[in-house]
């Protein structure tokens, strides 16, 4: 086996590699005889059949077996030689291969770069830090309050106003025949809440307890029951009762509905979780500021065919969502060539951080334990109540699946990893602030560490 | 002897197929070939049959008769068809690929 270099530019590396034929017929050979120990032909014992009908009857799949051996073989040789680190499993092309003849073929290769990790305790970070507003605490108390909601009898003879219930019976009748699904007694109808075909709590409004009136409203063009799509119709409305809502009180009892004490409990809770969140935010914008840094700090070259990848999966993306019409506004004026080139950088970056990181967390052995895995399971089960079971299940059964996961995991690690060496500190902020900014670069904050464990987990593999 | 002359459908129906086993290709160390044939052949129409099939000179011809097994299938007492293996030794340099076919 010959391995030539005849391109190394940059990052990519080209080979040539040759096997020739008495090579390849030897391997051939030596596998052919290895078959032939174990099968069957009829009229022969087992291993005892001669080469000659062997290869008559094997020779071909041995031979596809037997070359795509010796390819992978020889584009390890050739990484292995050259002491290479590809980036991507090397693209091979067979250049020559005929019967009888050399085995030609060239391995094409992109290798990790070196990275110079710059020195960690040079970093300087703000961690933004903020105080639990009473309002907002209030704030969410009330939303609380009025997801709980409930309804008042009105004193007798009071009209309904929009955003009242009324208790109705009700039966509508198209050309004076009633019809399916017309008909109800006792419906709890909230006026303005548009539960109904749009006219018909309008016309309510007004109504007294006991009151029998007649609706008349036609169905939306385009409504779902096609017999009725676009009819008149008259609904013969008894109304009998008119409730006020009222919202729940901010006491110990709304305290008790949602299963804790009295209402200082409540509020506890209600701050805890809170500081949660601020404390979840305070991170995207340290890790966005840490990301940021450290992309300005590092200019090594990356590898293309990863960047090429990582930007096919984002304009794949991006294509759905402009078939689905869910553009960015920013991105909705531009044209494709400025799109690319602005989602490339993007690319470029996201590739150069997941490969910077995994350096990272490859030297200092940022390890992930099997605890670290059951906890983030444990987090994704607790994501979808009532189904932490089939969470279980597959992550279980999906290695996939559960290499993704352990991906972010790594990731987290290595950022805490970062985080501890550099020079952080603190900065209070109004908790305005705080939720700002993740908002105005969510793509920086929430669809990043996704992508960029994909990109990751892919290096890591190209490694091994 | 005089050579027999053969048609050439008698001498396809002659050569019905080459034996592939381990002990007929013992005899291709010495030339020889294996085939089968139908009862009813003879060595000088086997000879012939084989040169005009082939285009292959031959030497010599033994032939030897393979009765059928009994066996017995349901109680009921059966036998399997007798056949006839020909034996054929070619002539120096001459070679039948017998794993190709006609």
């Amino acid at each position: 086996m010959q391995v030539t270099q005849i391109n190394a530019d940059g990052l990519k590396h080209e080979f040539k590699v040759v096997i020739t034929a008495g090579q390849f017929d030897e391997k051939v050979k030596d596998r052919l005889t290895e078959v032939g120990q174990s099968v069957k032909v009829p009229g022969f014992r087992p291993g005892k059949v001669p080469m000659a009908i062997l290869r008559q009857k094997y020779g071909k799949s041995v031979m596809g077996e037997v070359l795509e051996g010796a390819v992978n073989e020889g584009a390890q040789l050739a990484v292995e030689q050259n002491k290479l680190r590809p980036a991507l499993q090397p693209k091979v092309e067979i250049t020559k291969f005929d019967e009888g003849g050399d085995l030609e073929f060239s391995v094409a290769v992109e290798v990790l770069p070196e990275i110079e990790v710059m020195d960690l305790s040079t970093l300087t970070l703000e961690k933004m830090v903020a105080e639990i507003d009473e309002a907002e605490l209030e704030e969410a108390l009330k939303g609380l309050a009025s997801r709980r909601e409930k309804t008042d009898a009105a004193p007798a003879g009071q009209a309904a106003a929009s955003g009242d219930v009324v208790v109705i019976d009700f039966l509508g009748k198209v050309d004076g025949v009633a019809f399916e699904g017309g008909k109800g007694e006792g419906y709890s109808l909230k006026l303005g809440s548009n539960s109904f075909i749009p006219g018909f709590e309008d016309q309510l409004v007004g109504a007294k307890a006991g009151d029998e009136t007649v609706v008349k409203v036609s169905f939306p063009a385009d409504y779902h029951a096609e017999n009725l799509a676009g009819k008149a119709s008259e609904f013969e409305v008894k109304v009998h009762e008119v409730r006020t809502v009222v919202p729940a009180e901010i006491d110990d009892e709304l305290a008790k509905t949602v299963g804790l004490e009295n209402l200082a409990a409540l509020k506890d809770a209600l701050r805890e979780e809170i500081g949660r969140d601020y404390t979840t935010m305070a991170r995207a914008h340290l890790k966005r500021a840490l990301l940021d840094r450290l992309a300005e700090n590092h200019t090594f070259p990356v590898p293309q065919g990863m960047v090429d990848m990582e930007f096919d999966a984002i304009w794949k993306q991006l294509e759905a969502d402009k078939a689905a019409g869910r553009l960015d506004e920013a991105d909705k004026d531009k044209s494709d060539d400025e799109l690319k080139a602005e989602y490339r950088a993007i690319a470029e970056r996201r590739v150069r951080l997941g490969l910077l990181l995994s350096e990272v967390g490859q030297k200092n052995s940022v390890q992930i334990t099997q605890e670290d895995l059951n906890r983030a399971v444990l987090n994704e089960a607790r994501r979808f109540p009532g189904q932490e079971h089939l969470v279980f299940q597959y992550y279980q059964k999906n290695q996939d699946a559960l290499n993704s996961l352990r991906a972010a995991i790594f990731e987290e690690k290595v950022i805490d990893y970062i985080v501890e060496r550099a020079q952080v500190s603190e900065k209070t902020v109004s908790p305005e602030d705080l939720r700002k900014d993740p908002d105005a670069a969510p793509d920086a904050a929430e669809a990043k560490p996704k992508k960029k464990a994909a990109s990751k987990k892919k290096a890591d593999k190209a490694e091994d | 002897m005089s050579k027999v002359q053969i048609s050439k459908a008698r001498a396809y129906d002659i050569v019905r197929s080459p034996v592939i086993t381990e002990k007929a290709t013992m005899g291709s160390e010495h030339n020889q070939v294996t085939f089968r044939v139908p009862l009813s052949a003879s060595k000088p129409e086997i000879k012939a049959a084989i040169e005009a099939v082939f285009g292959v000179k031959v030497k010599a011809v033994n032939t030897l008769r393979q009765l059928g097994k009994t066996k017995r299938f349901r109680g009921y007492m059966g036998k399997r068809s007798d056949y006839k293996k020909a034996i054929v030794s070619l002539a120096e340099g001459q070679s039948i690929d017998v794993t190709t076919g006609v």
